[in-house]
């Protein structure tokens, strides 16, 4: 049957014509997918696909990783470094050394008028491991400032602390291989489908294999809460509640590992004492679950051979982000389900080198999860640099979180803003405005030139994105895997590591500590190796050829060693002292902004799958942004009903901080009381929030806060205030 | 050949299993005996390659299998189409909708990826006019060719899925190709390797991947399949609220219906709008507006132009003196000049509709089953009629022997007045589409003759009556037959549209909705309409019976044929912008012409990069690209030849001629 015609005509497909596919690791979020990217015969990157036997991905990517070969093409990326004397003068070109001269000067100026620590660094997640490692050594070691931090206290600083906290150090204990040996999962606020869709694949795929039972706790019906075997539909910020009713009913019932208890932890009469005050009666009063929910959860998670609980910024990103991470810990430490194959802790972190900013970056401590606060890391990493073990602060100083409100007060006077942008990614856009506008100094460095941030910036430096450079990232399950250099940077964008390089050698002959600066990245990936080795988290094993060979590593991986580690803890040895895990009491306070008679709505807010961050990336990749090419809210029929609001038209939004307009998405998926906002998008939903702050990780509470919704009359007026904040 | 690679994971190959016999509509899977037909082992040439896959089944029909429950809605399978395909933002071959219901936190979202279903039927097909569809004995794969394609739309009109894409910036329809060069090497489809959710799958049809039970003909929201048969199997075991609603601004939910075991019913209304029937009625004038324009213009303008031509050939046949050609010879010939040239600017203007207006010639390429063809052929034989007619009328040939004049006269005018009605016949069959149930009713023709009637005579009662007042003649005689055509015309519109809204409202589905909207967001306008068609009718029924006559008289007329001729133009324009395809649901922003419409005004559109194009200016471009492209034409010409060329032009019109009867 050839239908239509006599004779076939030649068929014409779209051909890229790849010549060449080179080796990489996506830069986006912290699955780690291995990706081919395709270049033609001009060598410019058209293509991206999946490596086929990469042990992560298998061939898969999702929408993001698709089109990643789009960024090397994306509009404004930065070309050439800019300079202005004043945020309200125009920018002009200049040239590199002229720009990092200026930086340079400028930190000296103002760290010597006031103070070591009056000059500020904010990096971020989305370098390269040998990149926040140079940059840790030019901040601790040759500039000497405290408050440097990274924006991972906005997504996984709570995860950090919670780890810290449970088990005495960073590093999640568990891998994607669990589904395939766990007989129960358990998901606190994450949304594996729409935010790590490759993990949830991954899910899948051992699902299709032997089914095993779901529980998703999260206040909206996500995908994966639909999904799910069981939803648990939890009022805003009680998690604590829920963790602590858990461990309640498996101690009440006799169903927890004691053997593992006593060998593995210590503080359980403590811990004993505040859970027995969680009835699920009580509980379930304040969390939103029922009793029978609660006790049906407990006994499946204990009953379980083995069980697992992975997380994201649903715990992370509350005041209670630290604790609950901490709750999480605690009930797999008593159902002995750590560091096993399908029982552990895991959480799912955000961006691609999250992992590689808290092992390497000095932002919290010093490298390779060593701490200002003990002595003997102190003087191992000054030994290694060649500095005085003294020139190191004894505590850590700021974090991010408390940066800006030290800008906004007048303690810090410079900052230095690496690949983040908090005109948009952080809580209560007003008062980021303010606090930007008084910095003497703002150096941005990035990759586009219209982030936000350039608003207020004095010297721009252009970056090289992702491939464009070279080096490793950790993901998620601790695997350590290559980025190689693809293609160039566009004009004369400059990878991190040359940018911090030169950066150093600005300050080489200013009386400043001399410490060596390797010039390539695998020069640099070799002393993470030598500062590496016999720890926890051991890069000796590795190098890049392994790397690409094996499709990344799991760190532990030992010299001489085959390949990495799966799982830590296997032995029940933990980092604190006495190798044993802490069991540690949470007793719950509800400090959450809650909803009143004023400000009647719940405001959560989060990703959606085709946008990553502040979308300065996917925000110009056509194909992806035309999934959501614009802010909206979901919000319920029927408490739009009671407003007069409909579907498809703007509404306005007023917090205590501030207001937003809106297009509002009318759906069940969230409940009467509450609205969501993807976080993505300049001037709106962070213009709302709060974001009070953890006390442990100082991360900020996005997730729960409250607001008032109104009809707007004017929807012209309300689509042409959207539309002028939206240059991408 | 598609390059295998070495690490190619399982998946992402097609299973070789033993295929049933027929599909579930009683059509043989085996599309070709690959021994004996002399379509098999043919290469098929893909990018110039003329290797023949090695795909075991590569003669069975295949198709897309879809698990409801499992979809995400991660766009992985749309992304993973579209980089393959290179395609810009505004265009998707494959695209993911959703329909959802029940209330929090008892909430049911489903997700429904969909692209080419490479149908057993292809409407598609049939429908081109340019013949750029072919239906392959390799996989059963529907392909185009873009090159062929001349950018008219029909196929998006005819489809029931939304699957060929008009990209208007190229003025081509380009769609899904079934990813033929992986199937060659045993590969799966990129979107259907590209699925993360479990959903999207890919084999032979009729066999189920594995861990899986159903392969169901339809799901909620899906269009019937009764139409084209589709290739596409569904999995969906999970219950479903009783009622589903859409995202999009299109106002149909799908409600369960018991009778018919479950299956999900189109009914108008929108879920999220307490009752979208309540909502406020309004004119939306400049919405009327739209690239159908050129349509509005041609259908109507040659509906007049046949009515006109029939009462003046058959008028003094009748006896109706005044219209014959003894009485004023010179108004008669004029005014079938002043015909063949309106005529000629409408058909001129029809082709603007067109991406590529040069290439209007490829519409006669499937007269066999185009209805656009028909169309196109049998209106360009009436024109050519209409203008034999015209010019022997000239008295040019009158050294030729009378009786042969007489009888060119007579043919060509019996011929056009046979040819007229029948191409406006073949006209309304252009809209009786399955997939648009708002044109699928006889109303079409009814309306179509209707105008021929009523325009038709308006058409000569303006030419004669003002040529009888300035000969001091009354006109009351002419407009006292002529009202006869006008009353008649306007009374076969008002019962079309009578039945069609009782149609509308009893079929329920996406005709409901375009009844909704023409109450509700058109409501003013709807209603103007009806009461111009009612006052048009009674005006000419007040003018006949006063004798209105002289100046006055012809006044008032010109007074209704203006009430006629505008309610006729905004009727044509609701015909065209009222329509509501029987597609798959939207998102909130892709797919959601409420959306794509917000984006045009609000400026959102001005960025590519939010995948709406902005307000359609593409003509220009359409006129640039012709230039271009017939300047390129005419170096072919001279390069090759002219004996060459006229060879080729012979050996293409045969084709053609011999397709018709194949």
């Amino acid at each position: 049957m050839l239908f239509g015609r006599q004779q076939k005509n030649p068929i014409k497909l779209p051909d890229k014509e790849v010549v060449e596919w080179k080796y990489t690791t996506c830069g986006y979020c912290s699955t780690g997918c291995s990706i081919e990217v395709g270049l033609n015969a001009a060598g410019k990157g058209v293509s991206c696909r999946g490596v086929g036997d990469a042990p992560v991905n298998q061939g898969k990517l999702c929408i993001k990783g698709i089109f990643e070969y789009e960024l090397f093409d994306t509009s404004n990326r930065g070309t050439v470094p800019l300079m202005r004397k004043k945020p309200y003068e125009l920018y002009e070109q200049t040239s590199w050394d002229q720009a990092l001269n200026k930086s340079a000067s400028e930190i000296t100026r103002i760290q010597e008028k006031y103070g070591r620590d009056s000059f500020a660094i904010v990096s971020t997640g989305q370098l390269l491991t040998e990149e926040f490692y140079t940059l840790g050594k030019l901040a601790r070691g040759v500039i000497g400032t405290n408050n440097y931090d990274g924006n991972t206290t906005l997504c996984m600083a709570s995860a950090v602390s919670g780890y810290k906290r449970s088990f005495g150090s960073d590093g999640p204990p568990g891998c994607y291989d669990d589904f395939e040996d766990t007989e129960c999962l358990l998901a606190f606020g994450s949304n594996l489908p729409e935010q790590h869709p490759i993990i949830y694949w991954r899910l899948r795929q051992a699902l299709e294999k032997r089914k095993f039972p779901i529980i998703v706790v999260d206040p909206r019906v996500t995908m994966f809460a639909q999904m799910a075997d069981m939803h648990l539909p939890i009022t805003p910020g009680t998690d604590v509640v829920l963790l602590n009713s858990l461990a309640h009913v498996i101690l009440k019932e006799g169903l927890e590992d004691r053997a593992y208890i006593e060998a593995n932890t210590t503080g359980f009469d403590d811990f004993l004492a505040v859970v027995e005050q969680y009835d699920p009666v009580t509980a379930s009063r304040i969390c939103g679950i029922d009793e029978d929910t609660i006790r049906n959860v407990a006994r499946l998670y204990a009953k379980a051979g083995s069980a697992m609980s992975i997380w994201t910024m649903g715990i992370n990103q509350s005041t209670h982000g630290s604790d609950g991470v901490v709750g999480i810990n605690s009930l797999n430490l008593i159902t002995g389900n750590i560091g096993r194959p399908g029982g552990t802790s895991l959480s799912i972190t955000g961006q691609c080198n999250a992992m590689g900013t808290r092992e390497w970056s000095s932002c919290s401590g010093l490298p390779g999860y060593r701490l200002l606060e003990r002595e003997g890391d102190r003087n191992h990493i000054a030994d290694y640099w060649g500095i005085d073990a003294d020139f190191f602060p004894k505590k850590r100083g700021l974090a991010q979180t408390d940066i800006f409100p030290a800008i906004e007060t007048g303690q810090i006077k410079g900052l230095w803003l690496v690949a983040t942008n908090p005109m948009t990614s952080m809580p209560n856009t007003a008062r980021i405005r303010k606090t930007l506008e008084k910095l003497e100094c703002l150096i941005v460095q990035d990759a586009y030139a219209d982030v936000e941030t350039t608003e207020y910036a004095h010297i721009y430096l252009p970056a090289a994105l992702w491939a464009e450079k070279e080096g490793v990232f950790t993901n998620t399950e601790r695997r350590v895997n290559l980025v190689r250099n693809v293609t160039e940077p566009p004009g004369d964008a400059k990878p991190d590591l040359w940018i911090f390089n030169q950066m150093a050698k600005r300050f080489a002959d200013t009386g400043r500590n001399k410490i060596e600066f390797p010039e390539t990245a695998e020069q640099v990936f070799e002393q993470l190796r030598e500062l590496s080795k016999g720890r926890m988290l051991d890069y000796s094993g590795i190098d890049y050829a392994t790397l690409e060979k094996q499709r990344g590593v799991q760190w532990p991986c030992t010299e001489g060693a085959e390949t990495g580690t799966a799982r830590l803890y296997s032995d029940g040895k933990y980092q604190y002292p006495d190798g044993k895990a802490k069991l540690i009491p949470l007793p719950f306070v509800d400090n959450n902004e809650r909803p009143d008679e004023e400000y009647p709505f719940w405001l959560n807010s989060g990703r959606v799958v085709e946008h990553f961050h502040t979308r300065t990336r996917t925000g110009k990749v056509g194909n992806q942004n035309k999934f959501s090419p614009t802010p909206y809210m979901e919000m319920n029929p029927d408490a739009a009903h009671e407003l007069g609001i409909e579907h498809m038209s703007y509404a306005r939004l007023i917090s205590r901080r501030g207001d937003a307009v809106v297009l509002v998405q009318l759906t069940h998926r969230v409940s009467p009381n509450q609205v969501f906002i993807p976080f993505h998008f300049h001037e709106c939903v962070n213009r709302l929030t709060l974001g009070l702050l953890d006390p442990h990780s100082r991360q900020p509470a996005f997730k729960q806060n409250s607001v008032r919704i109104e009809a707007v009359a004017d929807q012209v007026a309300a689509a042409a205030t959207n539309r002028a904040a939206r240059s991408f | 050949m598609f390059k295998v690679r070495d690490n190619e994971p399982d998946y992402a190959f097609i299973p070789d299993v033993k295929a049933s016999k027929c599909s579930q509509h009683g059509t043989p899977i085996q599309l070709v005996d690959e021994k004996s037909s002399e379509l098999a082992g043919k290469s098929l040439n893909i990018n110039g390659d003329d290797g023949v896959g090695e795909n075991p089944n590569r003669y069975k029909q295949h198709g897309f299998h879809f698990t409801a429950d499992n979809c995400i809605a991660c766009h992985a399978c749309e992304a993973a189409c579209s980089e393959k395909n290179d395609l810009p933002a505004h265009i998707s071959f494959r695209s993911v909708g959703y329909v959802e219901g029940g209330s929090y936190p008892a909430y049911r979202r489903v997700n429904i990826s969909m692209a080419c279903n490479h149908c057993e039927d292809p409407v598609c097909l049939k429908g081109c006019p340019t013949r750029a569809y072919t239906k392959f004995a390799e996989y059963g794969a529907v392909l185009q060719d873009p090159d062929i394609c001349f950018g008219c739309g029909y196929c998006t009109w005819v489809c029931p899925y939304n699957a060929p894409q008009l990209d208007l910036v190229k003025g081509q329809v380009s769609k899904c190709n079934m990813c033929v060069d992986r199937l060659e090497v045993g590969l799966k489809p990129a979107c259907a390797s590209a699925c993360l959710g479990g959903a999207l799958d890919f084999g032979i049809i009729e066999t189920t991947p594995e861990n899986r039970d159903q392969a169901k003909l339809d799901i909620p929201g899906f269009p019937t399949p009764e139409i084209t048969h589709p290739n596409i199997r569904f999995q969906q075991t999970r219950s479903l609220p009783n009622e589903m609603g859409r995202a999009d601004t299109m106002p149909l939910r799908y409600v369960r219906d018991d009778k018919a075991s479950g299956h999900y019913r189109p009914t108008v209304g929108s879920a999220t709008s307490e009752d979208g029937a309540v909502e406020k009625r309004q004119w939306n004038l400049k919405k009327l507006s739209s690239r159908e324009n050129p349509l509005v213009f041609f259908t109507l303008i040659s509906q007049a132009v046949i009515g006109a031509f029939l009462m003046l050939f058959l008028g003094p046949l009748f006896g109706f003196e005044t219209l014959s050609y003894a009485q004023h010879p010179v108004v008669y010939t004029a005014l079938l000049f002043a015909l063949l040239a309106v005529e000629g600017g409408a058909l001129g203007m029809s082709t603007l509709h067109l991406g590529k207006p040069h290439r209007f010639y490829r519409a006669f390429n499937n007269l066999r089953y185009s209805p656009v063809s028909r169309e196109v052929a049998s209106l360009g034989l009436f024109y050519g009629l209409l203008g034999a007619y015209a010019v022997t009328t000239l008295g040019l040939f009158n050294w030729l022997p009378d009786f042969l004049v007489a009888t060119l006269m007579d043919v060509s005018g019996w011929l056009a007045v046979l040819v007229g009605p029948l191409a406006l016949y073949a006209m309304h069959k252009i809209y009786r589409i399955k997939a648009r149930p708002f044109w699928n009713h006889w109303q079409v023709l009814t309306s179509f003759y209707g105008n021929m009637l009523t325009l038709g005579a308006l058409t000569i009662a303006l030419v004669y009556a003002p040529v009888l007042i300035v000969q001091g003649e009354s006109i009351q005689p002419l407009m006292s037959v002529l009202v006869w055509p006008i009353l008649l015309g306007l009374l076969m519109e008002c019962a079309g549209l009578f039945a069609h809204a009782r149609y509308l409202v009893c079929r329920g589905d996406e005709a409901a909705a375009s009844h909704l909207l023409q109450r509700t967001q058109f409501g003013n306008t709807y209603r103007a309409r009806n009461v111009g068609l009612a006052a048009g009718l009674l005006a000419a029924v007040v003018c006949v019976s006063i004798g209105a006559d002289g100046g006055a008289g012809l006044f008032a007329w010109l007074l209704v044929a203006a009430i006629i001729v505008t309610t006729a133009l905004v009727g044509r324009a609701l015909f065209y912008v009222l329509v509501i395809p029987t597609t798959m649901p939207g998102a909130f922003f892709w797919r959601n012409a409420g959306f794509q419409e917000h984006a045009r005004e609000s400026g959102l559109a001005e960025m590519p990069q939010a995948g709406v194009l902005p307000h359609e200016h593409y003509q220009k471009e359409a006129l640039d690209r012709a230039a271009k492209e017939l300047r390129e034409d005419f170096a072919t010409i001279k390069a090759q030849g002219f004996g060459v060329s006229l060879r080729r032009l012979k050996e293409n019109v045969m084709a053609v001629a011999k397709s018709c009867f194949a």
